[in-house]
């Protein structure tokens, strides 16, 4: 067992990469997102799921990946679970290949009907002192924490009455809260607190912002 | 028509009445429908209202006239207005509003038996259609007047009108509509628009009453220290204080509602024994604090009340014997208007003050005096197939009634804004409200109407719900409640601005100074400020309007020394002199070129007289045109008298040069490409978004947890839709209404036209120019972001290090 505190890199794609273990850690999917509006009658077209998944393939080939967690909310909501979600989502499992985990999020409740065999657990906790969960709120103890939930915004003024919108990845404490990874889910704006470290994606690479450019 | 059944009426009130209001009877009780152009006053009222009454006098019960109105806050007016005659010639009839503010009491009175007369709004209306038994209520109708038509056509509402109106006349063949507008260039669309597939036929009435009006403006004292360029103004407030004084009660308008909170601030500052005697009137005051105001006019009780266009429709103020305009009057239709307000007494006068903000404005006010006199009036263009709205009638349709595809065709392309729609337009949107069809394959599951026996119907409960909450095409940014702790509220505002403050800091609205004590979800809870600082003034989004064609052009022609001799030109003419001195003074028959350097680099002002917005869709062109051949960084800035460009060098052009920047060839690419029309659009889509009922509207005040794994944002939607349905039309309608709103593409084709015909002077300066100043001043001002994000992060993380650096190096030299 590693008895040191692993290394945590943030990727420019929204997601963790922890390389000891070559475990990737992303949140917040929201699969079958479009479905569920076309289910109360919102014209919104399909595409979002397949492109979600094909992205998942690729940072999984990408980084050699041996192990994927999501940290809660793969699915948006139950009415979004359609038969074709369910096939494309054996199918993904088949085709990455690697162990897939799901640490349950509050839109997971459809989880415990799927027809395909999905690894769903309360929390998860990763080698050394690392835990997975969603909901930030959940965090304990002096563990270090990745979660999901809020999909983090932060927004960045520019001075001049307008202002850039970008997802990142809030550190708070001992927890890191992840963008949300899913093609189709929104953002939302957050109000950085004292001590908080804020990573945005900047073409290639994940830097952190001085605190002056925050609003 | 004879006179006897009106004799009482006019017999009761002592009063004669006028030509146009017996032609329009007569037109009337032939069957013909029309559009009455008239001046406010009590006169049209009366001409397009007691032809259908008089006819109905002896009808039993049941609805026989709908007068629609374009504001909900004017149905109680029009409402006091209709039931004194309908009280004198047919008593025991009743006349009733159903708007958005109508107690639910009345409401469901309402939705039983339906009075003689119902007055509402378009967004009323269209809720009423989704109602079926309301085609059974309105049996009997005779006649449909829809009231202040100028002001919806053009709009989406207008075209929502339309579409209604479609629907009432396969209802009632027999129907006549009726219109009432203000003067506009161009009154003969404004008519075939309102009357559809019934225009033949149809006749245009005008009151030719000349009402005199008077437009005067205010003359600084101290013209050589007036400025040359800025928005605010309040450097006249002394002499503007002294001119409310002489009148009995003032109405005051501004142009946007910053700057009416802040004339309101000043006016008490310099008078502040009239603190009890003010109010203020601005869309995002509380319904109250706007009812204060609107009173207060009404009794003649306020000496003034500070106002921006939310009072330039409709209500009567009697008292009010002066109007004053602050700033631009930014078109000739919308200064007749707003003097207009005044001088409702019999015999008297209507007049208009301006007060220019800076010095250019003087010519803006005699230019305005010009063209009003010349009757030379803006027209409004009505808009084409917006296809939000037609999905969201036959939503509506859909929902009244079970319709027919092919019928309904028939009833939609009846209405003006819909001749010419396309099998694949109308296919699309079958298949946008149904069930995909073939255009919308990527949209496995969908269903909204079911299709039976060749019919489409909604008759889901959940999606009828969402229908009707969705109704109506206004849309504005999330709205922020202002209130006290004791829960007395003061307005609204955008998130925007009161996400911008800190808890602690001082704000003014609502004529108060203003300490934020928090913000949670959609209410701001404040206290009155203690301290006597001054805090930052509540700003709106809202457009900044350009100045329209007519007054550029009628601005032109008396710079370049038209027209009788006037205060205004003599005012402003020793500034006028330093710019013939230095250079010539711009007109529209020649386009002027100023080339100047500073200590910033090289400038090159033009001066096209075309509006800002056309000012900064050139400016972006040219500069991108210039950028792409010689690869110098550009930076622009427009008004309405013409734009600039910056830049270290490179600037140096012949005429050849300029003109060839300026070519029309290639347009629409070029700006396309240089205007991020991407994120404009994507600006765009929220309205289209919600009227299209992409975006579910939830009650405000009312959290549907049901609804929230619904909610989506506009701009992510734009994205989906791009990315995996680029063909959507909706998304189309979005790029060519940003075009038009953004840009005004039609009238900058236009212009670059023009230009290309008219000669051109190229001027070396060697100061900036009374007319090059303002948009110099003008370049630290906020432009359109440029470039994507990491672009723009980037940007800012450069100038954050040179800043710590030049901040390092003070330290260590």
């Amino acid at each position: 067992m590693i008895r040191h505190f692993p290394t945590i890199r943030l990727l420019p794609e929204g997601v963790v990469f922890l390389t000891d273990t070559a475990t990737l850690v992303l949140a917040d999917v929201h699969l079958g997102k479009s479905a569920a509006f076309r289910a109360k009658g919102l014209p919104v077209p399909e595409g979002d799921s397949a492109r979600d998944f094909q992205r998942l393939l690729e940072l999984s080939a990408r980084h050699h990946a041996a192990e994927l967690v999501i940290a809660g909310d793969l699915f948006h909501a139950p009415s979004g679970i359609t038969p074709e979600l369910e096939g494309a989502l054996g199918e993904f499992l088949e085709s990455i290949g690697i162990p897939v985990t799901l640490v349950i999020g509050n839109h997971d409740s459809g989880v415990s009907n799927l027809g395909v065999k999905l690894r769903a657990v309360p929390h998860l906790d990763l080698g050394y002192r690392v835990r997975v969960i969603h909901d930030p709120a959940h965090a304990s103890g002096d563990l270090m924490h990745l979660s999901g939930h809020w999909h983090p915004v932060v927004r960045i003024p520019d001075g001049k009455r307008t202002s850039l919108r970008l997802p990142c990845f809030l550190l708070r404490g001992n927890t890191l809260v992840m963008p949300a990874f899913g093609s189709f889910t929104g953002g939302a704006i957050i109000r950085p607190e004292v001590g908080d470290r804020i990573f945005v994606a900047l073409r290639d690479e994940v830097i952190e912002l001085p605190d002056r450019l925050i609003g | 028509m004879s006179r006897s059944p009106l004799q009482p009426f006019f017999d009761a009130k002592g009063w004669r009445p006028f030509d146009f209001q017996k032609e329009v009877w007569e037109a009337y009780l032939s069957g013909k429908s029309g559009l009455l152009h008239a001046p406010t006053g009590q006169g049209k009222t009366l001409a397009v209202y007691l032809g259908p009454l008089v006819e109905s006098m002896g009808d039993g019960g049941g609805c026989r006239v709908l007068w629609l109105t374009p504001l909900r806050a004017l149905a109680a007016d029009t409402l006091r207005a209709l039931r004194e005659p309908l009280e004198v010639l047919a008593p025991g009839k009743e006349a009733e509003a159903r708007t958005g503010d109508t107690p639910t009491a009345l409401r469901a009175r309402l939705r039983k038996k339906l009075p003689h007369t119902l007055v509402t709004t378009p967004e009323s209306l269209s809720l009423m259609l989704t109602h079926g038994e309301f085609a059974e209520k309105l049996a009997g109708l005779r006649c449909v007047i829809v009231d202040e038509w100028h002001e919806l056509l053009g709009t989406k509402r207008g075209v929502q009108t339309e579409l209604c109106l479609s629907r009432l006349r396969a209802w009632f063949p027999g129907v006549r509509i009726w219109g009432l507008s203000a003067t506009l260039g161009n009154l003969t669309d404004a008519r075939r628009a309102l009357m559809g597939s019934a225009f033949e036929g149809s006749v245009e009435v005008t009151a030719d009453l000349k009402k005199p009006i008077v437009i005067e403006t205010l003359i600084p004292r101290e013209m050589d220290r007036f400025p040359w360029s800025g928005h605010i103004g309040t450097r006249l407030v002394g002499q503007v204080a002294d001119e409310i004084e002489k009148a009995q009660v003032t109405l005051l308008f501004t142009n946007t509602r910053s700057q009416t909170e802040i004339w309101f601030q000043e006016l008490c500052a310099v008078r502040p024994k009239w603190k009890e005697q003010m109010a203020m009137h601005h869309g995002s005051l509380d319904r109250a604090e706007r009812d204060h105001a609107e009173n207060g006019l009404r009794d003649g009780s306020l000496k003034c009340v500070v106002a921006t266009s939310s009072l330039d429709l409709g209500v009567d103020f009697s008292p009010v014997d002066q109007v004053i305009q602050v700033g631009s009057p930014k078109g000739v239709a919308r200064l007749l208007q707003r003097a207009g307000r005044s001088g409702h007494q019999p015999g008297s006068v209507s007049r208009i003050l301006g007060v220019p903000t800076h010095a250019m404005e003087l010519v803006e006010f005699a230019a305005a005096r010009d063209a009003a006199l010349a009757r030379n009036v803006e027209s409004r263009v009505p808009l084409r197939k917006p296809l939000d709205l037609l999905v969201q009638h036959l939503v509506t349709c859909a929902i009244g009634a079970p319709f027919e595809a092919d019928m309904m065709r028939r009833e939609i392309e009846s209405c003006d804004a819909f001749v010419g729609l396309t099998d694949e337009e109308w296919h699309w949107a079958l298949g946008f409200i149904s069930n995909g069809g073939a255009a919308l394959a990527a949209y496995p599951r969908y269903q909204k109407a079911r299709i039976e026996e060749g019919r489409y119907i909604v008759d889901d409960k959940r999606l009828i719900l969402q229908h009707r909450l969705s109704i109506g095409t206004i849309s504005s940014d999330p709205a922020v409640s202002i209130k006290f702790a004791n829960g007395h509220t003061l307005g609204t505002v955008e998130e925007s601005f009161i996400s911008k403050i800190k808890p602690g800091s001082s704000l003014v609205f609502a004529g108060k100074q203003l300490t934020l004590v928090r913000f949670h979800q959609r209410t701001a809870t404040v206290k009155l400020s203690t301290r006597k600082t001054k805090g930052q003034v509540a700003i709106w989004g809202g457009s900044k309007m350009p100045l329209s064609s007519e007054l550029s052009h009628a601005m032109a022609l008396r710079l370049q020394g038209y027209g009788d001799p006037v205060v205004e030109m003599k005012a402003v003419e020793p500034i006028l002199a330093i710019q013939r001195r230095w250079s010539r003074v711009p007109s529209d028959e020649v386009l002027l070129v100023e080339h100047a350097r500073s200590r910033e680099g090289e400038h090159l002002f033009f001066y096209p007289f075309a509006g800002r917005l056309v000012h900064e869709g050139l400016a972006a062109l040219v500069a991108f045109r210039i950028s792409r051949e010689s690869g110098v960084a550009i930076h622009t800035t427009q008004n309405d008298y013409g734009f600039s460009l910056t830049a270290q060098r490179g600037l140096v052009l012949d005429e050849e040069e300029i003109r060839f920047y300026l070519r029309e060839e290639g347009l629409l690419d070029d700006l396309l490409e240089c205007m991020n029309t991407a994120e404009l659009a994507r600006r765009q889509f929220r309205e289209i978004a919600r009227v299209s009922g992409l975006i579910l509207q939830t009650p405000p005040g009312q959290k549907n947890r049901s609804q929230r794994e619904l909610q989506s944002s506009a701009s992510l939607l734009y994205e989906v839709l791009h990315r995996y349905d680029p063909g959507n039309l909706l998304l189309l309608q979005s790029q060519r209404e940003i075009l038009e709103k953004q840009l005004e593409l039609t009238r900058l084709t236009e212009v670059i036209r023009r230009l290309h015909g008219i000669p051109m002077h190229l001027v070396e300066t060697a100061n900036l120019t009374p007319m090059a100043f303002p948009l110099w001043a003008d370049r630290l001002s906020a432009t359109l972001p440029a470039g994507d994000a990491a672009s723009r992060l980037e940007i800012m993380l450069a100038s954050l290090n040179t800043a710590a650096d030049s901040i390092r190096n003070h330290t260590e030299a």
